[in-house]
């Protein structure tokens, strides 16, 4: 079982995909909560578009994801909110723009496909030590915004207009959310891929919601559930070969699958 | 009554959207301690004016004023609990206990770096009891029925220390006995606590006795400073689509 740890590559995975989970899993339940599921995928697509110019221009990918996943979500925000245009629209325009951007830049720069299809579907022999330093720092501090205005994020979850009739700067605070998704969806897909880290954002939390128990309790089953599916999904790609991210999913798939069958009316 | 500072000042207040025009040059005031009710058809602009009381929607031309200032100056927004129309429908699978509600009333008012002081403690657990949720208060919300839920919304908003209770029509979905209970309640609050509630309801010949003015809105305003008589009013009929005959009966139905 530790033999895997006996690689460089595998410790620097865990590490970075631990922090991925948690992040995930905590990030993902204010997520759902504000029926805003699909805002994963979008920010993920758009962080490929970021990729793609990192690759093409000669830039650090990550970074650049994560540039492209904030200024996406901050456009999602503003056309949501100056436009009388539906959410869910939104979403799926921007996520279409930025996979036709993403294929674009790379068919201009050529010669990349090897490395954007690690980027797609993740690869743990990828991840850098400077990968995991990048996913500390920026994990640590999106972490410590959302358990900071935890308490703000759940009731504009719960009720957007009475939380922003006792005070609370709703618009902020709907910013801070999603510019902190975007970051973390960036930061995660060396380890998950941007096609598959909607799943284990939104899954674990959606499994822990069928419990039908406080939202703390939420959050805590929904973070158990994210570091399962990462431990045992990276545990079985390495000894079976399979592709992490997939394997990340399948396994977080499973557990929703129980969790459902659990707890059947 | 009158003899204070009005907690609203409404002047002049028009709202047309997308061409149509939903509130036409409204003035008003309410006072502390008033007990208002708003009637008016469905469409006549109730929802909206209280939005604009709120600052959920601004105004196309007029101004609003909370304890003399402008909206946009106005920071204390924990004197006003709101209680919207939905609130006794809920996602029932919100991961929420009556607790984790009632103790959003006192988010607001946290400090940075702070968690629940024990005065929240204590006011979300009065606001409770007031309510009479404090046995359901490890209960999830999307278990409750719906005067249990209307409840837990009012005890929300009653946590916040308000001086002001808005309600939009939160009798919605609710049984008989339940409202006659919420009605009771409303009195007591703005007879012994003194908070200024204004009350959106079609219900008026119930609470007729309890509100001290009546606001009827229609696009403009009609205010009525002697409720019991506006009920019998064929003026108000006529131009507002609302059976006055059918409100004073159903007022000793009651």
């Amino acid at each position: 079982m530790l033999e895997m740890f006996e690689y460089d590559f595998m410790q620097r995975a865990f590490v970075a995909g631990i922090i991925i989970a948690v992040l995930a899993s905590v990030s993902g339940t204010f997520v759902v909560l504000k029926r805003y599921s699909m805002i994963s995928e979008t920010l993920a697509h758009s962080a490929l578009v970021g990729v793609a110019v990192g690759l093409v221009g000669g830039f650090n990918p990550l970074w650049m994801a994560v540039l492209f996943a904030i200024i996406s979500a901050w456009l999602i925000e503003y056309l949501r909110s100056a436009f009388s245009l539906y959410s869910d629209a939104v979403l799926a325009i921007l996520l279409s723009g930025s996979l036709a951007a993403a294929v674009i830049i790379v068919s201009i720069g050529g010669a990349f496909n090897n490395s954007l299809f690690s980027y797609l579907f993740g690869s743990i022999l990828s991840v850098s030590s400077e990968d995991v330093v990048t996913i500390a720092i920026f994990g640590t501090l999106s972490l410590g915004a959302l358990l900071f205005f935890s308490k703000e994020l759940y009731f504009i979850a719960y009720d957007e207009e009475v939380a922003q009739t006792s005070g609370i700067k709703v618009n902020f605070l709907n910013f801070l959310l999603v510019s902190v998704v975007a970051v973390i969806i960036a930061l995660s897909i060396r380890v998950v891929g941007s096609l598959l880290i909607g799943a284990l954002m939104i899954i674990p939390s959606v499994s822990a919601l069928q419990f039908r128990v406080g939202f703390l309790k939420t959050v805590i089953i929904s973070l158990i559930f994210g570091l399962f599916s990462v431990v045992s999904g990276m545990t079985l790609s390495f000894y079976f070969s399979l592709p992490s991210g997939a394997t990340i999913v399948l396994c977080v798939l499973v557990i929703f699958i129980i969790s459902l069958i659990i707890n059947r009316k | 009554m009158k003899f204070n500072l009005p907690i609203f000042d409404i002047k002049n207040l028009t709202f047309i959207v997308k061409g149509q025009r939903i509130l036409s040059n409204i003035s008003l005031e309410i006072f502390r301690s008033e007990y208002i009710a708003i009637i008016g058809p469905n469409g006549g602009g109730k929802t909206t004016l209280i939005r604009m009381l709120l600052g959920l929607e601004k105004p196309t031309t007029g101004e609003v004023k909370i304890y003399g200032k402008k909206l946009s100056n106005f920071k204390e927004w924990h004197k006003i609990g709101y209680v919207p129309q939905r609130a006794s429908h809920v996602d029932s699978s919100f991961p929420a206990t009556v607790l984790d509600i009632v103790k959003m009333g006192r988010t607001s008012q946290r400090g940075f770096f702070s968690s629940f002081s024990e005065t929240d403690k204590k006011l979300v657990y009065d606001a409770m009891a007031k309510m009479d949720i404090l046995d359901l208060k490890d209960k999830m919300i999307g278990t409750l029925s719906g005067g249990q839920r209307q409840r837990a919304m009012i005890a929300r908003a009653l946590a916040s220390k308000p001086e002001i209770l808005i309600l939009d029509e939160p009798n919605t979905g609710v049984d008989a006995a339940s409202q006659k209970n919420f009605y009771a309640l409303l009195r007591k609050l703005n007879k012994e606590d003194k908070i200024t509630i204004v009350f959106i309801t079609h219900d008026i010949g119930v609470i007729a006795d309890d509100i001290a003015r009546l606001f009827t809105i229609n696009e403009k305003a009609i205010i009525c400073n002697n409720p019991k008589q506006l009920l019998s009013c064929q003026e108000m009929s006529e131009l507002y689509g609302i059976d006055a005959h059918l409100l004073h009966n159903h007022k000793h139905e009651h």
